[in-house]
């Protein structure tokens, strides 16, 4: 994990330090300029206190000169003297001024030409000299020109002249120069000569440059014309005098110093002899007019001032260093958290949501941020499986409408319901979410055809399973009980009975007899369906709705019937055609669904049930379909066949109970009477056999059908024939139809001495009657054996006919015996 | 059903008992199927047959086609009603019946 320049750590750390940098900037500064202004004042306090004492000492020495030259001028305009005179004087004179300042080492005079003792015309220059051991009289000359000398005579003014080598004192000299006056006729002053007390400088060089002066410095004397008079030593170096000049740093720039126009005293920083940048300390010489200076070479005299500096940085920097690793470790201890927050953020959002949120301590911001985002995580967590669940139970949902909706019935192929005695064509259009609306066609009997429409009240799951169950009882009640109102009854007290969700669902149900049209039905709160005649017309059925099923467990139901002619079409249907919503919130309704089924004309079931779905688009236009739309539309085609009332009794054909045949029928007719009676006793006996499709069962079928016959006395031929009959159908379903069961139902009917031999099989569909006969002209050699045995029972019998009903092949043949 | 052959030289006659049906006449077709060669005279008595199906027409007709190449075969003895079954299958017109 490299270092983030970015990270919340680094830019916290550098603000903290830009602030603090900020602030131990202005207080180095101020502390700089504290300190320079207190080195300043104690180096000028330094150098006065170093100064002083030199001063003073100078001042003394040069004034104590000043005043022998002045005393001595007095003496020598008071009296008049003789050369001898004069020479006694100087001597004297020196004498008396080396007692008092040992530095003097000369006194001299100089007249103005003619004007000296005992010299009419012409120059006068005489001096005693002092020369380490013993003290001379020397006659000089050409001074007029001399600085020393003409300054003086014309500047009548008694002045130090600047120090030079003199001509006759080998050593530097500094002299005091004073101007004699000699009053003339008129009393005024007039100028006669000049007395010079030269003064021997060398002590200057040698008490100055051994002063001791703090870090490194020295004291430096410069004459009133700046030239360098007194200094240590080692800075000569071999330099001359005038080398040594000393130049005020102003700027960048260096220029030549000058007190003049300045303080008497101060400080400036400059250079000396052109050596290294220094602290200058001047003050004022009075008597002379000359500087002394006290020097401290910069570096030095910056010591104490970058000591202290250095001092402070170190500890600022120190402390610098202190607070910005305060900083990191702080900014750390927040932004490491918070990055490892990043990271299982970052875990997260790839969808792992086992990602260790990591445990803070402390009840901080950051800790609490960590609570709530593992707070957040768990309760996201949560969310998706919840949100998983959801879609799961969608989808389940989904699977669950499937498997509702596929296990409505399809195509009456599939129910085995169909025949050639109806047609029939359900549609259900599921909305969007699962919904609770149903049908249901099966057939009770061969010729009892059931059809269902119902609406579960509500949707969702609850209306899902409630459809289901609702319709699976009533199914299988109506199939047990063959009647629509015991069904009915059953059925809604069953579902009546733990119906803690309060639902309902309104059932048309209708049992059609595929012979004669009849339809017995009721209704729990149905629609009543619509009848389109044959001829067109169109009409609701008249039907008394009873009470919702499953609203309350005792309700009975009233049975209500109704007879449909050939070719009729009975269509039933759910509200969800007759409240079919437009925009414009208008109801498909009653009068607009009669409409429509009458303009279906005479289209099949499937088709007016498509028809009926696309008027209602038309309607509804693009308004989304809110609820389940379901019809059932069932034509009946009528039969030839004669009806009869039917009555059932299965006994065991293998024993001999034709006696018990026989009351069962008695028991029938005996309440009858007359007219019925000859009717009934006109009846069919029927007999019924079942067996397994193996061709060895054929004489079981055989002598069945024998043991029924023989004792009618019928004619030997007829029996002949029907054995054959027997024979060829039961071989051909042997062979070609794939059925494992075969029902034999014979009846007989001895009024007429019929009888009649229904096969029911349960093979693939094959109706014989449609086959082709076989080409019986054709010689032996191109005949073909397939198709015969049919046609010998077409030929043989007195008719045949085929139907198949669901799943079953009905082979009926009949013949007078 | 039984079946009764009796041979002499290049003539054979068949003589059936009971019902010639789809279970029994592959008992015939066993006794005829290959066994002909040679025979120039086929007689089929049914005499004492009950009834014949389409299955035992096969075989006459089986029979008929074999005898057509190789001699001749008729029918003897036929019922009425077994005659009748001929007339309405056609086989009439390719069988011999005496």
């Amino acid at each position: 994990m490299g270092f983030n320049f970015r990270g919340l750590a680094f830019k916290q750390s550098l603000m903290i330090l830009a602030a603090i940098t900020i602030v131990f900037g202005l207080i180095f500064g101020i502390m700089s300029y504290k300190t320079q202004n207190m080195l300043n004042k104690m180096t000028v306090e330094n150098g006065e206190e170093t100064s002083r004492a030199n001063v003073n000492y100078i001042d003394k020495l040069f004034n104590a000169s000043k005043l022998i030259g002045e005393d001595l001028s007095h003496k020598l305009t008071d009296h008049p003297m003789t050369k001898s005179d004069m020479d006694d004087f100087l001597l004297q004179s020196l004498f008396n001024a080396r007692n008092l300042v040992p530095q003097v080492v000369a006194v001299v005079v100089a007249y103005e030409p003619g004007m000296g003792p005992e010299t009419p015309k012409g120059e006068y220059m005489r001096l005693a000299r002092f020369n380490h051991t013993d003290t001379k009289l020397v006659t000089g000359a050409n001074y007029q020109d001399k600085e020393w000398y003409a300054s003086t005579r014309d500047g009548k003014t008694s002045r130090w002249q600047e120090p030079f080598i003199g001509e006759f004192v080998p050593e530097p000299i500094a002299v005091y120069t004073v101007p004699l006056f000699k009053k003339d006729k008129n009393g005024e002053d007039v100028l006669v000569g000049v007395l010079a007390v030269d003064m021997s400088i060398e002590f200057l060089k040698e008490e100055i440059g051994s002063i001791p002066v703090s870090n490194s410095g020295y004291a430096l004397v410069t004459t009133a014309k700046n030239l360098a008079v007194a200094y240590p030593k080692e800075l000569a170096q071999g330099k001359r005098n005038r080398d040594i000049i000393v130049r005020e740093k102003r700027g960048q720039k260096l220029i030549d110093f000058d007190r003049k126009g300045r303080d008497s005293s101060g400080l400036f920083i400059g250079t000396v002899a052109d050596g290294e940048e220094s602290a200058i300390y001047y003050t004022t010489i009075n008597s002379t007019n000359w500087t002394f200076m006290v020097v401290w070479p910069i570096q030095k005299y910056l010591e104490d001032q970058s000591a202290m500096r250095r001092l402070f940085l170190l500890m600022a920097l120190g402390g610098y260093g202190i607070i910005f690793v305060i900083i990191l470790l702080i900014s750390f201890r927040v932004a490491k958290p918070l990055k490892e927050l990043a990271l299982a953020a970052r875990k997260l959002g790839r969808g792992n949501f086992d990602v260790a949120i990591p445990k803070m301590k402390g009840r901080d911001e950051v800790a609490e941020f960590a609570w709530a985002f593992s707070n957040m995580l768990t309760e996201l967590k949560d969310n998706i499986e919840k949100q998983k669940d959801m879609k799961r139970i969608e989808r389940e949902l989904d699977l669950a409408r499937n498997i509702q909706l596929s296990m409505l019935p399809g195509e009456e192929r599939d129910e085995n319901s169909d025949d050639d005695r109806h047609e029939l064509a359900p549609f259900l259009l599921p909305a969007k979410e699962v919904g609770g609306d149903f049908y249901d066609f099966f057939k009770i009997d061969n010729d009892h055809l059931c059809v269902v429409i119902g609406d579960v009240s509500g949707k969702g799951v609850a209306a899902a399973l409630f459809m289901m169950v609702a319709r699976i009882i009533l199914r299988t009640m109506t199939k047990n009980l063959k009647s629509v109102v015991d069904a009915f009854n059953k059925t809604n007290y069953a579902l009546a009975k733990r119906n803690r969700l309060n639902m309902f669902v309104t059932v048309w149900a209708g049992i059609i007899d595929l012979r004669t049209g009849h339809i017995d039905f009721a209704s729990a709160g149905h629609n009543p369906p619509v009848v389109r005649h044959n001829d067109g017309s169109v009409e609701f059925i008249p039907s008394k709705a009873g009470l919702v099923m499953a609203a309350m467990e005792d309700t009975v139901y009233k049975q209500q019937s109704y007879e449909m002619k050939k070719g009729d079409t009975l269509f039933l249907y759910t509200d969800g055609v007759t409240e079919a919503t437009n925009s414009e919130n208008k109801l498909f309704g009653d009068d607009r669904l009669l409409e429509t089924i009458k303009k279906s004309g005479d289209l099949d079931t499937a088709n007016t049930c498509t028809f009926v779905k696309k008027e209602i688009d038309k309607f509804v236009q693009d308004v989304p379909q809110f609820d389940d739309i379901t019809m059932l539309a069932v034509k009946f085609n009528g039969s030839d066949e004669p009806v009869w009332e039917r009555y059932e009794k299965t006994i065991d054909v293998s024993g001999n109970n034709k006696g018990e045949l026989k009351s069962f029928v008695e028991d029938i007719l005996t309440p009858m009477d007359g007219a019925k009676k000859m009717q009934m006793q006109d009846a069919w006996e029927r007999y019924e056999k079942i067996v397994d499709v193996i061709p060895e069962n054929q004489d079981i079928l055989t002598a069945f059908v024998e043991g029924i016959l023989a004792p009618m006395d019928g004619s030997m031929k007829s029996q002949m024939q029907i054995n054959i009959a027997i024979d060829e159908i039961y071989s051909n379903i042997v062979k070609f139809s794939g059925a494992t069961r075969v029902t034999l139902i014979v009846e007989v009917r001895k009024a007429t001495l019929t009888a009649r031999l229904t096969f029911i099989d349960n093979g693939k569909p094959y109706d014989p009657i449609k086959q082709a006969d076989p080409d019986i002209t054709l010689p032996a050699e191109e005949r073909e054996i397939g198709g015969l045995g049919i046609f010998i029972v077409k030929k043989t019998m007195d008719s045949v006919s085929y139907r198949r009903n669901g799943e079953n092949n009905e082979l009926a043949i009949t013949k007078t015996l | 059903m039984q079946i009764t052959k009796t041979n002499d030289n290049d003539s054979l006659t068949i003589a059936l008992k009971g019902r010639l049906d789809t279970l029994t006449a592959p008992q015939l077709d066993a006794e005829i199927q290959g066994k002909l060669d040679g025979v120039k005279s086929l007689v089929f008595d049914f005499k004492s047959l009950d009834y014949i199906s389409s299955a035992g027409l096969r075989i006459l007709l089986m029979a008929q086609k074999v005898m057509n190449k190789q001699g001749s075969m008729v029918v003897k003895n036929a019922s009425s009603e077994i005659k009748e079954i001929f007339e309405v299958t056609g086989f009439c017109d390719i069988l011999t019946i005496e």
